[in-house]
């Protein structure tokens, strides 16, 4: 049973009982992610997204959102590199 | 892929560019609105897809981004009919066309027949005519199952039929039945004499089965009996066999055959007028602008069925080819009357003495009135053996 003190944010409880983002690469062409918060940054070199509190950033040559819903996105192109910032 | 692309082609969509702002703060305005947007470009001409109908909602999420919106292109079927939908007879052309297209699909358009070997097809379609089967009538006045039964008594020789309905088109699909051979009756278990079948003089004689009761010179009338069943053996005791025997006798026989000498004959003359009429959904439609010629013509027909990918089109072409012909009154001579009497008694020969070795043979002519007679007197060689059979309770 939790006791909510008076000052606890409703939305700090909320975070741990999210789903975990997902990721499933398909070769370096398909990234899809599941559990994305929003885009940061997006251009054809580089998208960086939210995944709750990590940000990942993908960078390659003539990247492209395909689709884009509110907690998920695929991404395509020609993928380089994949990075995690914490 | 393709659906999807179809159904956005359908219901119609933008394509639009993101000026100023922040673009990917657009993106997450969208995406957190419930828009779909696809074909996204980021960078400096960053922007993406709608559908068209949902353009407006894209106005308040640019503005919380801070940036402007600018349309480049429309596509899709809304778009494409803008300028005709106001036109209000292409509208009911549409409209009179998708309903004249459902009262077409409501019939039987060409009916095929399958399988039929013996059966002619023309004979068959003949007695769906009559049944109400032809090309025009109403889908829901053929019921394949009774269609089936009624072919079946109709042709008995139909072993297996099944009426296939396909669209617009009836398929009749049959096998015809075969015949078990028949079965030899077993004449050696039978009891039976040998006859003569003519009157003449045997030349030779072999008899496999039974006791000779002539011997060869004698002479033989129609119907004498030449070798008996019963046989006796070294004992003195009688039995009953199926005799047989080979009998060949000299006899003589006369052919006659009459010939006609005054007689009609017709020549055509040359002249040919075709007509031709397309048949479209059983109405004709005539192609050439001819009337039926006077005078004396012979008339023959050509009916040509159109298909595509294997299946008839209710439409064919009818093609009618009239020749003209004239009737002359001609007088044999007598050398024609004979040579044509010649071919009559040849073809005779082939008919009636097949297994008949002509040794001579005689000829003479008479004409009388309008006619000749021409008669045949030969004498031949042949087999005179014919089976009779006793019967026994």
């Amino acid at each position: 049973m939790i006791i909510l003190d008076k000052g606890t944010k409703i939305r700090k409880l909320a975070v741990p009982m999210q789903m975990p983002s997902h990721m499933e690469i398909n070769g370096n062409h398909e990234v899809i992610v599941e559990g994305c918060t929003g885009v940061l940054q997006y251009d054809t070199e580089i998208v960086r997204i939210k995944m709750g509190r990590q940000i990942a950033c993908f960078k390659g040559r003539g990247l492209v959102i395909k689709c884009l819903t509110c907690d998920s996105l695929v991404v395509t192109g020609f993928l380089t590199g994949i990075e995690f910032c914490v | 892929m393709i659906s999807l692309r179809l159904t956005r082609w359908l219901l119609g969509y933008v394509r639009f560019s993101v000026v100023g702002g922040s673009p990917e703060k657009f993106l997450n305005n969208c995406a957190k609105a419930g828009i779909n947007l696809w074909d996204m470009k980021g960078g400096a001409g960053s922007g993406g897809c709608v559908a068209a109908q949902r353009y407006r909602e894209l106005r308040h999420c640019a503005k919380n981004a801070k940036c402007k919106l600018k349309l480049k292109e429309k596509h899709g079927f809304p778009f494409a009919t803008k300028g005709i939908r106001k036109r209000k007879g292409i509208l009911a052309g549409a409209v009179v066309f998708w309903i004249v297209i459902y009262i077409l699909s409501m019939h039987f358009w060409s009916i095929e027949i399958n399988g039929n070997t013996t059966i002619k097809t023309e004979e068959m379609l003949a007695k769906l005519s009559n049944m109400g089967v032809k090309p025009g009538v109403l889908k829901s006045d053929v019921e394949p199952k009774i269609l089936q039964q009624k072919l079946m008594i109709e042709f008995p020789k139909i072993s297996w039929l099944t009426v296939n309905t396909k669209g617009c088109s009836a398929e009749i699909k049959l096998q015809e039945k075969v015949d078990p051979p028949e079965i030899e009756e077993q004449s050696s278990q039978s009891i039976c004499n040998i006859k003569a079948a003519q009157t003449g003089q045997i030349v030779s004689m072999e008899v496999y089965t039974g006791t000779p009761l002539v011997k060869k010179g004698d002479a033989v009338y129609q119907g004498q009996l030449l070798i008996s069943s019963v046989v006796e053996d070294n004992l003195g005791f009688s039995s009953l066999r199926h005799a047989s025997g080979k009998i060949i006798a000299s006899t003589s026989r006369t052919l006659e055959t009459e010939v006609e000498l005054n007689r009609k004959v017709t020549n055509l003359t040359g002249k040919v007028v075709t007509r031709k009429s397309l048949s479209l959904f059983g109405a004709r439609i005539p192609l050439t602008f001819r009337g039926k010629p006077q005078g004396d013509y012979k008339k023959e027909g050509m009916h040509t069925d159109l298909k595509l990918m294997n299946s008839v089109l209710p439409l064919s072409v009818y093609e009618e080819k009239w020749t003209e012909q004239k009737t002359e009154d001609i007088k044999l001579t007598r050398e024609q009357a004979i040579e044509e009497a010649k071919k009559q008694i040849q073809n005779m020969q082939k008919e009636q003495l097949k297994d008949v070795k002509i040794t001579e043979a005689k000829s003479t002519d008479k004409i009388t009135d309008s006619k000749l007679i021409y008669t045949v007197y030969m004498k031949c060689e042949e087999n005179i053996a014919q089976e009779s059979e006793i019967l026994i309770k």
